[in-house]
């Protein structure tokens, strides 16, 4: 296996391991801790295929393949940036319930040593982790992510080609 | 939110040469083992173990095993909380260019050649 590295990020959430599940594994509109993104999937089991598109569903940000999926405790699936020509790595999401909360955990693997795809996972999982933090206890992310999100939505048009839906078929 | 008695853990963690300079190692070498960072310091492994107790209960430090090892993490996310508590955006912006002018000239005062 080339060179890999890990990144692991832990936060305690005050709220039910049901809802941090949900927020998780919804399909039914944009994921905040997300980066605002949808989950588009097949199916959530071993096998499925998962991919994270824009709100307007017109790009692809993330495609992977569903490895693990045991409600409300564990979801594990791969990651591949479609903006990006490195190798696949691993996400391992984990929950424990715990001191009236929830424990939750967010394991990057196997990330490619070196790559944009390590660096940009790295710099983002703290945000990702905050941003359900917040999603839970407050039932929204904080002000600065919701400015971001902002941007998000200008910069949609100026989004590679080669990232458009039709080019990244679920199957 | 932090709960108060969570940031009280983080503080007294940090109020620690040791402990910091422990941080510097697991982060600069993620998925390192106790060794690794004992390695780095004349004191005993117990010491060290101590030390990383401590960052483990302000969830600075994440430790799992895996086979015979136990493999070190350094966990971002409780500087952040601390960081987003006394900072806005607006802040994190020009608070961030002094820092960077801090390290640039500090840095170039370091170089011979100026």
């Amino acid at each position: 296996m080339a060179d890999t590295e890990s990144a692991v990020f832990r936060i305690f959430i005050r709220g039910t391991i049901q809802r941090v599940w949900e927020e998780i594994t919804r399909t039914d509109r944009e994921q905040p801790c997300m980066f605002n993104m949808v989950l588009h999937t097949d199916g959530l089991r071993p096998g499925g295929r998962m991919q994270m598109r824009t709100k307007s569903g017109k790009f692809v940000g993330v495609v992977g393949d569903v490895l693990e999926f045991d409600p409300p405790r564990r979801y594990v699936h791969t990651f591949k940036f479609t903006n990006f020509d490195d190798p696949p790595c691993k996400v391992i999401y984990e929950l424990v319930e715990k001191d009236g909360g929830v424990e939750f955990t967010m394991t990057l693997a196997e990330l490619p040593k070196g790559t944009r795809t390590a660096k940009q996972m790295t710099q983002g999982g703290t945000m990702i982790v905050n941003t359900l933090k917040s999603v839970v206890e407050t039932g929204r992310p904080s002000f600065g992510t919701r400015m971001l999100f902002v941007l998000f939505a200008l910069m949609e048009p100026f989004t590679p080609k080669s990232q458009r839906t039709e080019n990244w078929p679920l199957r | 939110m932090m709960r108060d008695e969570e940031m009280d853990a983080v503080f007294h963690a940090l109020a620690s040469g040791a402990r910091r300079r422990i941080l510097d190692i697991i982060k600069a070498t993620p998925g390192c083992s106790v060794n690794h960072v004992s390695a780095h310091f004349e004191t005993s492994r117990i010491q060290t173990l101590k030390h990383l107790r401590v960052l483990e209960d302000a969830g600075l430090v994440l430790s799992e095993k895996r086979g015979r090892v136990r493999v070190l993490h350094f966990n971002p996310v409780p500087v952040q909380l601390i960081h987003e508590r006394w900072t806005t955006e607006f802040s994190a912006y020009w608070a961030g260019q002094l820092t960077a002018l801090k390290y640039r000239v500090e840095s170039t005062e370091e170089s011979p050649d100026g």
